[in-house]
């Protein structure tokens, strides 16, 4: 190696980087702004020229538009990677919104929004508070949306600087898109917030309706949509709004035509006359039809609207059903949107030309489309009752075209005419019974077998067509054995002759011996059952006469419908489903990782004094022998308990929660600690969540429940009731919760009663609970109930009393389980948590290398349970022996036990 | 060669730019003294987050002055000018005694640096208009200007609000600059 090999490692070469550099810290105007086109170019191809980040915005403050703009392109692009040098920006975006071109002001305010950087939101805050205030409306309107862009950002900040107050005042701006922008922002801002923010009273609704005629379109967009969310104070005042917005029905913009027609649904709510109301149906019709002239793609959106309009007001489009009517080139998915909605709209008016046009599709070329136009059929002849003959009769000429998928389809559909209009069209079988042989879809197969089943009597050879598919019934798919199980049955039931019974030895045979499934085994069980047992009360139940069903596939819940109406005409509407199903929320779900965090954070805290504590306390349960209280009569104690309920100076003792939150027992309503576990999702609660979980407090069982309003308007009046359950789960008094307003949350204490209203059967540690409010539909959940919250405070036992009942307690009480991933490492620290939980250590030996414990608990009504734990320390696995007079309810204790020694 | 064939042709026709940082602690009167040079009025001013930068003519020069942020966070992003810097103006609040220090402290950081080697100084003793103002004496024993080896500098009281000793130093500045200080 020679010493001349260094020049190697000198070049006399730049690099872009470098060149680009010197080129924008040149003197000359034109130099640098070519520098920074290059920049940009750079920077569009993905190159990363951060490193660029002084030299640029040192050409920032420039009177040069376009150099300014191309810095400003910059910033948004690098800003949040160069978050320190962002801030040599601030003073020059202070300078350009007070520069005296109103096109730069705006520039600035705009850019500044875009800027996400923690660091510098707070320096932009006075060139936004001067920018909404300026005599330019291009700079009013622009810092309008930037108000929404910085409280994405930082919400407190928005709301400490009053800029909300800013926002709403330009509600009342003498210029029509700075009202439309200001509208949208705080809509936008209401979305991400808990609270109301945006309310529209009399004095701004009359704001809004005069900008609306003057705004632009999307602008017009804006203010429909807000105004779709205003409640009318009365039927008048939702009349004067709809007025002042049915011209908008008229607008090119598709986006605007649905927005009104959103708005004037939602008004229509609270018009009572018919006449006015009828009005206004007629109005919509025509700008509905129009839509149906434009683009596939905005028809699609178009139709899935409409889909949800007619569910609501059918009135709308009743006469106008030959739009829906399909053209031969339209795109596949609009063919079966328009389908969909000529079901909708199909009347004994015009069933006929309806039946034409099916007709002529169900021979078309598109399988998909075949099938679901031989359903429409089937769906138009269940929902009228004066044409199903009719459609019948079409269906009849299909099957004879004998195009397979066609037979089948027909078939799936009559067999929901027979149900419809039981023992009108029998007539027919015999036409469907000619296509047996061609079905091979388990659908049709199955709606067959189940035809053939039900008029057994009146087809004579239903036993051999049976017999056919009995051949493959091992083959065949779920539902199809299913069918043939029942039709089987019934056709024994109606035909006891030997063929029949030969058969029904076959089937039984087949589904429960020879079967995987659970359910046909189960079912079959019950058929051979019942059928030996009594075979009149097999054909009270097999034979037993239906209900009538109606047509009601594709039809949405009611209260589903009201929300996508609310929706017409965003994503939701067309998806058909509720905002919240695909959107979420970056606010909320934050929110929700601080509440977890927290929960953390205060996890595991002992407080041995505090298990002393509950240990002393005096019994309060019944201390009668368990051999007495094993019999039915309820236990006294419980009433008691709830009486004893507000002990002072006690402290609380939040059994099985993990850590001893100290909690004042009389605030039973701010219950503290780990977060309860979510029993209703606020996805399921319409945006009320609710997290509850059993508790024990000083000898008294609570339900601790924590209810979170995520709606947009305040819950109250809630009741709660829980279903019949193992341990006679009762509340002890109402649910004492007060108003919760939107965002917040509100919990709270209720003391349980047990033995009051006991399910029978065995054992089971569901909880089913129903809480109500005055706002919403009743909400279900299950909730799990762990045995331990019913260990007493009375089962020490002495250890003569022990060694006594373990010898009493014949042998095949005795219950053993493994827990092979439970590890006992700290023996004090477990036996410390076992005795706050009212499980009480008697004894200790050593056997070989294995330690082990005994324990005695207590549960109501007296009834004991002898516990030996044998583990070694710090190794995992962990066997526990029970004995107890009750052993159906080891289950649950090794349930508990299992949840007391995982913590 | 050709940045010198530049050089002798920019002074032949006397539009030579100077590169220039007015540097400072906060509230030393920097933005006001940028633009009481440019505009010849006192604007109001807040603090600078960030910078400034104007083109100042005087005596056939032209002067690209940057008036930096003086707090305490924008400090550190002063290196980012510093190169191609023929001038300094420090700017000291003169009545501001208090801070002095830190003023001296971070004027001699500023003359440690590498990339500033070649650049003359001028210090304005500002704000003279306030009474308890220090005058130029005691503000170049504050600073300790006396140290400055290898450097031309000057010191001028100035009052940026009624506009005085400004432009002398600026006299002072351009004549430097012209005979090749810079």
């Amino acid at each position: 190696m020679s010493g001349h090999d260094s020049k190697y490692f000198s070049t006399t070469k730049k690099g872009e980087i470098p060149e680009l550099k010197e080129e924008l810290n040149s003197q000359y105007k034109d130099k640098r702004k070519d520098a920074v086109k290059k920049v940009i170019a750079a920077m569009t191809v993905g190159k990363d020229v951060s490193s660029l980040f002084t030299d640029v915005v040192n050409c920032m403050q420039t009177e040069n538009l376009e150099l300014k703009k191309l810095v400003y392109l910059y910033l948004i692009n690098y800003a949040k990677s160069q978050p320190d040098l962002a801030i040599l920006a601030v003073n020059t975006f202070v300078k350009d919104s007070q520069d005296p071109n109103p096109l730069i002001r705006a520039l600035a305010v705009r850019t500044m929004g875009c800027i996400r950087v923690d660091k510098i939101t707070e320096y932009l805050c006075d060139p936004l508070q001067r920018c909404l205030k300026d005599d330019d409306p291009y700079v009013r309107k622009t810092a309008a949306i930037c108000v929404a862009k910085l409280y994405d950002i930082n919400a407190e900040l928005v709301e400490d600087r009053g800029f909300l107050e800013s926002l709403k005042d330009l509600i009342s701006d003498n210029n029509p898109m700075v009202v439309a922008n200001a509208v949208a922002a705080l809509a936008e801002i209401q979305e991400n917030s808990n609270r109301p923010i945006f309310e529209i009273t009399s004095h701004t609704l009359s704001k809004l309706l005069t900008a609306l005629n003057e705004c632009t379109e999307w602008g017009q967009v804006f203010i429909l949509d807000a105004l779709s969310k205003y409640k009318a104070a009365d039927a008048r005042e939702a009349e004067n709004i709809v007025e002042r917005v049915t011209p908008r029905l008229q607008h090119a913009n598709c986006a605007v035509v649905l927005s009104a027609v959103k708005m004037i649904l939602q008004q229509m709510e609270l018009i009572t006359s018919t006449d006015v109301v009828r009005n206004l149906c007629k109005k919509m019709a025509p700008p509905l039809v129009t839509l149906l002239s434009a683009e596939p793609e905005i028809q699609y959106v178009a139709l899935r609207n409409i889909n949800l309009i007619v569910q609501r007001r059918p009135t709308i489009l009743a006469h106008e059903i030959k739009v829906f009517f399909c053209k031969y080139n339209d795109p596949i998915y609009v063919k079966m949107e328009k389908l969909e909605i000529m079901i909708k709209l199909a009347s004994d008016r015009n069933i006929d030309q309806v039946l034409l046009e099916f007709k002529e599709y169900a021979t078309e070329v598109d399988v998909d489309f075949v099938r679901k136009a031989v359903r429409a059929i089937g769906r138009c002849a269940i929902k009228l009752e004066r044409a199903a003959e009719r459609c019948i009769t079409v269906l009849l000429e299909l099957i004879k075209i004998k195009v397979n998928y066609v037979v089948q389809e027909a078939i799936i559909v009559i067999k929901d005419i027979f149900r419809r209009y039981p023992n009108t069209y029998e007539s027919i079988i015999a036409t469907l019974c000619e296509s047996l042989d061609t079905l091979d879809e388990p659908e049709a197969k199955a709606s067959m077998i189940w035809i053939i089943g039900e008029y057994a009597e009146r087809i004579d050879n239903a036993d051999e067509l049976l017999e056919s598919f009995l051949e493959s019934f091992p083959e065949e798919p779920a539902h199809v054995q299913l069918q043939l199980l029942t039709a089987t049955v019934k056709l024994f039931l109606k035909k006891p002759t030997e063929g029949p019974q030969q058969m029904i030895q076959v089937v039984l045979n087949n589904a429960t011996v020879e079967t995987d499934n659970p359910d046909l085994r189960d079912r079959a069980y019950i058929y051979w059952r019942l059928l030996s047992t009594d075979p009149e009360a097999a054909k009270d139940v097999v034979l037993a006469e239906k209900p009538v069903i109606s047509d009601d596939s594709n039809l949405l819940d009611p209260s589903l419908l009201d929300e996508l109406l609310a929706n017409i005409a965003t994503l939701s509407s067309v998806y058909h489903k509720p905002p919240e199903a695909f959107v979420t929320r970056v606010k909320t779900t934050t929110q929700k990782t601080e509440d977890e965090d927290y929960g953390s954070e205060t996890g595991n805290s002992e407080s041995p004094a505090h298990i002393a504590d509950s240990a002393a306390s005096p019994p309060t349960s019944s201390g009668a022998p368990y051999a007495a209280a094993r019999q039915a009569a309820p236990a006294p104690a419980s009433p008691a308990h709830a009486a004893a309920a507000p002990v002072p100076d006690l402290l609380g003792d939040l059994i099985g929660m993990e850590n001893s939150a100290i909690v004042p027992v009389d605030q039973p309503a701010s219950p503290a600690g780990p977060p309860l576990p979510v029993v209703l999702p606020a996805s399921t609660g319409q945006g009320l969540q609710i997290s509850a979980q059993l508790t024990r407090r000083e000898g008294q069982i609570f339900y601790s429940l924590l209810f979170e309003n995520n709606t947009q308007s305040p819950l109250d009046g809630f009741m709660i009731q829980f279903n019949k359950n193992t341990f006679g789960l009762a509340a002890a008094g109402p649910l004492q919760v007060p108003q919760v307003q939107p965002g917040t949350s509100a919990g709270t204490l209720l003391p349980m009663v047990t033995f009051q209203n006991m399910s029978q059967g065995p054992p089971s540690s569901l909880l089913q609970v129903a809480v109500k409010n005055n706002q919403q539909p009743v909400w279900y959940f299950n909730d799990k109930i762990s045995l331990h919250v019913f260990f007493t405070e009375d089962g020490r036992m002495e250890r003569a009393n022990f060694l006594e009942t373990w010898r009493s307690l014949p042998d095949s009480n005795e219950i053993t389980r493994d827990f092979p991933g439970i590890v006992v490492s700290n023996v004090e620290a477990t036996l410390d948590r076992l005795a706050a939980s009212n499980m009480f250590f008697i004894a200790k030996r050593k056997h070989a290398n294995q330690d082990v414990f005994y324990f005695s608990v207590k549960i109501p009504r007296g009834i004991p349970f002898l516990i030996e734990l044998t583990t070694v320390v710090n190794n995992p696995g962990v066997k526990i022996a029970i004995k107890t007079p009750s052993p159906e309810t080891a289950p649950l204790f090794f349930e508990a036990m299992e949840t007391l020694l995982k913590d | 060669m050709g940045i010198l064939f530049t050089k002798m042709f920019a002074s032949l026709f006397g539009n030579k730019e100077a590169r220039i940082l007015v540097l400072g602690l906060d509230n030393a009167g920097k933005t006001t003294i940028l633009y009481r040079l440019q505009m010849g009025e006192v604007v109001s001013t807040i603090p600078t987050i960030g910078f400034n930068v104007e083109t100042v003519q005087y005596n056939n020069i032209k002067f690209q002055v940057w008036d930096l942020g003086g707090q305490t966070s924008i400090r550190p992003y002063w290196r980012c000018y510093f190169p191609n810097t023929q001038a300094i103006i420090y700017v000291v609040d003169s009545s501001d005694t208090d801070r002095l220090v830190i003023a001296k402290d971070e004027f001699h950081a500023i003359l440690e640096e590498e990339e500033l080697k070649g650049a003359v100084v001028l210090i304005f003793a500002n704000k003279q208009d306030l009474p308890g103002a220090l005058d130029d004496a005691a503000i170049t024993e504050a600073l300790e200007l006396h140290k400055i080896k290898n450097r031309q500098w000057a010191i001028f009281k100035t009052s940026a609000i009624k506009g005085e000793g400004l432009f002398e130093g600026l006299d002072w500045l351009s004549n430097t600059l012209k005979s090749g200080g810079g």
